[in-house]
């Protein structure tokens, strides 16, 4: 096949796969709530045992506290991501706070924290910590 | 010069229209399977960089392979059957290929993008390698030209095998008749393959017959029970392609540089399996397994814990 070909087919197919997911809706985030954040904890930590679960008001992100320590739990698209929180640094954002993972596979997670929450999760995620 | 068509590239087409038709089902539907915008992107961009990757790369495994072309005295010719055993053959390489894959950890780091989506649907199939000629692993169809098989028919099986890998990646099909499951590889076979479950790890490798699996004891049969949970032990936590591309990699470079380690502890970190670590921190499959089943100890002896 020419390669010219072989590249308009390309691009035309990504964008317009694209644009037909997008205009159906499938772009949008999931929400979590409490039951969900905690099963999808379980699928995976499924040797942690969950004391208690924290959501974030915009239902993106949840702050796990386990017996094995904490975690955050987020969204990435229709599914979730989860790390425990053990190398890692927090910064201080306009609209909330981003976790930077000293992680190539999840180098950074930004929470969307009404003003009442930042603090709460501030203190939760890193107690003692600096912020950058 | 004996040539085939590029089969993969030529069947780009019948790709987009199969994704657009699976989409269009699962919408109408609302059964079937499940995409999402950034994930299925970042899988057509994976399978972009595969396509291109072969472009720049393939020089080396084409002069590999006619390196050993040119070595060996044996030529069995172009006619259908030739291709026909070619085809079969080629499959039980892949099943090895595939295999070592999952097995050791440096061709891991270029399979592992495949299995890096918690999505199974077509644009999974074409999250693909951009590394995989790294792994060497053009070293296991060496015997096939050596017995006289043309370089060029071997991967024009090649690509024809991955076509038919293609339609495998999809929720949208339950089970096929009873013979072709017993003989082929089947979206249901294949969903056990990309499930993340401790009792689906390690399981069907194969890539179009699936009695390589049960010849060589790896099959695992879906279970009505026991939906694949699709994704890594450790999912992803980003949608960008380098970083899917190359994490393994990354991860490889970071544990055989780490300070204190006998260089054979260096050395099991790239050819041990994955998960393997030198002070037993991390999980590989089979303590995975273990793990499951002391908490649920009721499936040991049941498929995948046997």
């Amino acid at each position: 096949m020419p390669i010219e070909l072989l590249l308009i087919l390309v691009v035309v197919g990504i964008a317009g796969i694209a644009g037909l997911t997008w205009l159906a809706g499938l772009a949008k985030p999931r929400e979590l709530d409490e039951q969900d954040a905690r099963s999808e904890w379980a699928r995976h930590y499924p040797d942690d045992q969950i004391a208690s679960v924290w959501i974030t008001h915009d239902q993106h992100a949840a702050l796990v506290i386990t017996e094995q320590g904490p975690g955050l739990l987020w969204v990435m698209g229709a599914d979730t991501v989860a790390r425990h929180l053990l190398d890692f640094d927090i910064m201080d954002e306009p609209h909330g706070l981003s976790v930077l993972f000293h992680d190539y596979t999840a180098p950074k997670v930004h929470l969307h924290l009404d003003e009442d929450e930042r603090l709460v999760w501030q203190n939760l995620i890193y107690p003692q910590g600096p912020i950058c | 010069m004996l040539t085939y068509p590029d089969v993969v590239q030529w069947a780009v087409p019948f790709f987009i229209a199969a994704i657009l038709i699976e989409l269009t089902w699962i919408l109408v539907k609302h059964r079937g399977g499940r995409y999402e915008t950034r994930d299925a992107v970042t899988s057509l961009i994976m399978g972009a960089g595969n396509v291109a990757s072969g472009i720049l790369l393939g020089f080396i495994v084409w002069g590999f392979f006619m390196f050993l072309w040119a070595l060996t005295p044996l030529d069995l010719g172009t006619s259908v059957w030739v291709v026909a055993l070619c085809f079969v053959l080629d499959d039980l390489r892949y099943y090895w290929v595939h295999r070592f894959g999952h097995r050791i950890r440096w061709v891991w780091a270029s399979h592992v993008n495949h299995h890096s989506s918690q999505h199974y649907n077509l644009t999974t199939a074409l999250r693909q390698t951009w590394t995989g000629t790294f792994t060497f692993m053009m070293i296991v169809r060496a015997p096939l030209i050596l017995v006289g098989f043309h370089p060029a028919m071997v991967l024009f099986c090649g690509g024809l095998n991955l076509i038919y890998q293609f339609w495998i990646h999809t929720e949208a099909i339950k089970r096929m008749p009873r013979w072709f499951e017993a003989v082929m590889n089947t979206p249901s076979h294949h969903r056990v393959h990309h499930g993340r479950n401790a009792r689906y790890l390690d399981a069907n490798y194969a890539g179009v017959f699936i009695i390589w699996d049960k010849m060589f004891g790896t099959f695992v049969p879906e279970l009505d029970a026991e939906k694949p949970d699709y994704g890594l032990v450790q999912n992803l936590g980003t949608f960008n392609p380098i970083r899917v591309a190359f994490h393994e990699w990354v991860g490889i470079f970071r544990d055989m540089t780490q300070r204190g380690l006998t260089l054979r502890q260096r050395l099991m970190y790239a050819v041990a399996p994955p998960g393997w670590s030198h002070d037993g921190s991390r999980d590989t499959s089979e303590t995975i397994k273990a793990k499951h089943l002391r908490r649920d100890p009721e499936d040991a002896g049941t498929p995948g814990f046997q």
